[in-house]
């Protein structure tokens, strides 16, 4: 009897404005997420995201204190960290790893000086920390849209690329792709990720709306093309879960779309190894 | 079908030529003094023992290793200017080892073979998917194709990649060690399909292989690498042993199977 009168909002909420923008840009930025993570997961980069959302967090306090669009701001540090951890990785500086560690740091304690010298805008701070997709705008909606587009067009341009190197830079290269300016024009499509993950789901959980849908779908052991098709599924189902869950009990929509994200894997692998084991 | 290549070639056209080529790796000397040209059509094996520096030779060819010493030219291009990169293809030595659970169907890798610098912001046209489905059939993996590479045995995962190299349409073919870990059979046949390739699509072979009997049965020249590097030509009457004898030492003897030569071995 509790849950009768929230299932009966729920035609009500759709009809909101708030609620359709949230479920739109959800949407969007969950497509791109699925698509992107899946390169990032087959690249053994995963915790990048991670990473690089940290490091977006320094960007996101300089947007705050200097009164620019912190989105705008946090796009343009994240898509430079991508870039320095290529180029440390690159020329033998650090691994990976421990080219992630030190963005992560140096973004993440810039941004804790900034706060503490403009004397904290706790706020909206903490919408950044833990995602606000139930309180977007028109104009971060529009953002949102904008970038998205941007970011499929890009990959279904650079489609076989994007293929052929991350299964063999090496062969990529010896074939004559221009492996160095497409991984430049992936770190930035990267970045853009990353920071439209940031207003869904919050800087902590960015890494799992990357990581969880591809995840899942390479559970199938599928081609290519399906797998991206499975992720992106996997994807929209977490975030519209999510988001009407959140709007209709009032839980925080990052904990839910992440946690659905989380069941749906845990139910999937479990189904492929312990019930039809291919 | 556009099985063969039917532009007619100069037997004495020269696609390789290598010229008093040193090659360093962290400081020593691995290869030294090489010279040898390969012509158009050549099966080439490349042996000698590990460590000789089979491996650094085809590198240093490829321009993946820098030269020290020695000039190497590629269909008549100095190496360091070398832009016909379209017409090489190369198979390395651990091209099995890639991820298994990477999502690639057999019919998306060999597609990989086809993205070129030339095609780059398009997909793939129906020319292209005409030459992956031909080279797919030509391996004989038409049944495999929407499986999972990681799917796949040995042998076939070997025959894929070749498929891979194959839509390059390559004139000149480098395989780096394809059969090791194979069993007796599956590199009987494998090394039967590159004979095939190599008369029927008059594509230039080069292989770096242990399998000496398939050397010295089917494969035109040999090339012996133990840092120095001594090129052969076989021929019917040719004794292994007198080439073997410059890079394994006086006393290596080598028992040739002539028999497989002419039985199992002839049926291409």
């Amino acid at each position: 009897m509790v849950f009768e009168p929230l299932l009966g909002d729920l035609p009500q909420l759709l009809r909101m404005p708030f609620f359709q923008m949230a479920l739109i840009g959800g949407c969007l930025v969950s497509i791109i997420c699925s698509i992107m993570g899946l390169f990032l997961v087959l690249r053994q980069e995963s915790m990048i995201g991670d990473s690089v959302a940290h490091t977006a967090f320094g960007g996101i306090a300089l947007g705050l204190l200097l009164g620019i669009d912190p989105i705008l701001t946090a796009m343009v540090i994240s898509v430079l960290a991508l870039l320095a951890i290529s180029y440390m990785r690159s020329k033998g500086i650090a691994q990976s790893d421990s080219a992630m560690a030190i963005m992560l740091a140096g973004g993440f304690s810039l941004g804790l000086i900034i706060i503490s010298i403009a004397g904290g805008f706790t706020v909206a701070i903490m919408d950044y920390l833990f995602g606000s997709i139930l309180t977007i705008t028109w104009s971060d909606m529009l953002l949102i849209g904008i970038l998205a587009v941007v970011v499929i067009l890009v990959v279904i341009l650079l489609y076989k690329e994007l293929v052929a190197i991350t299964f063999d830079e090496r062969a990529s290269r010896m074939n004559g792709i221009p492996v160095s300016a497409i991984s430049i024009v992936f770190n930035i499509l990267m970045g853009i990720t990353i920071v439209l993950s940031i207003k869904v789901v919050g800087i902590i959980l960015v890494v799992a709306l990357l990581v969880l849908p591809a995840l899942t779908a390479l559970q199938f052991q599928l081609s290519f093309r399906n797998t991206i098709i499975y992720s992106i599924m996997f994807g929209l189902i977490s975030m519209i879960t999510g988001i009407i869950v959140s709007g209709m009990m009032d839980v925080a929509a990052a904990g839910v779309i992440v946690f659905t994200g989380i069941l749906i894997f845990l139910a999937v692998t479990g189904y492929r190894r312990y019930v039809v084991p291919s | 079908m556009n099985m063969t290549n039917q532009q007619s070639f100069d037997d004495n056209d020269v696609v390789l030529e290598v010229d008093g080529l040193d090659v360093y790796r962290s400081n020593s000397k691995v290869v030294e003094n090489a010279s040898f040209s390969i012509h158009r059509g050549d099966y080439v094996g490349i042996i000698g023992p590990n460590g000789g520096g089979k491996t650094t030779l085809l590198l240093s060819i490829l321009g993946e290793i820098p030269v020290d010493k020695g000039h190497i030219k590629m269909f008549g291009e100095p190496s360091h200017k070398f832009s016909q990169w379209d017409k090489v293809a190369y198979i390395p030595q651990n091209a099995m080892d890639f991820d298994h659970f990477f999502p690639l169907s057999v019919k998306e890798l060999v597609s990989l073979g086809r993205v070129r610098r030339s095609n780059l912001f398009r997909s793939l046209n129906s020319k292209d998917w005409e030459k992956i489905d031909e080279a797919i059939e030509f391996m004989g993996l038409s049944e495999l194709s929407e499986r999972r590479i990681g799917q796949l045995s040995g042998g076939q995962k070997q025959r894929a990649f070749v498929a891979k190299a194959l839509v390059r349409d390559p004139e000149l073919l480098f395989l780096d060690e394809p059969i090791s870990g194979m069993d007796f059979e599956s590199q009987e046949k494998f090394y039967k399909m590159l004979s095939n390739l190599n008369t029927q699509r008059n594509i230039t072979i080069m292989v770096v292989s242990h399998d000496l009997t398939a050397v010295f049965c089917r494969m035109s020249r040999v090339i012996c690498v133990n840092h120095n590097v001594h090129d052969s030509l076989i021929e019917p009457d040719t004794d292994p042993n007198n080439i073997l004898k410059k890079v394994y030492g006086e006393h290596f003897h080598f028992v040739f199977h002539d028999h497989k030569c002419k039985g199992e071995f002839n049926g291409v």
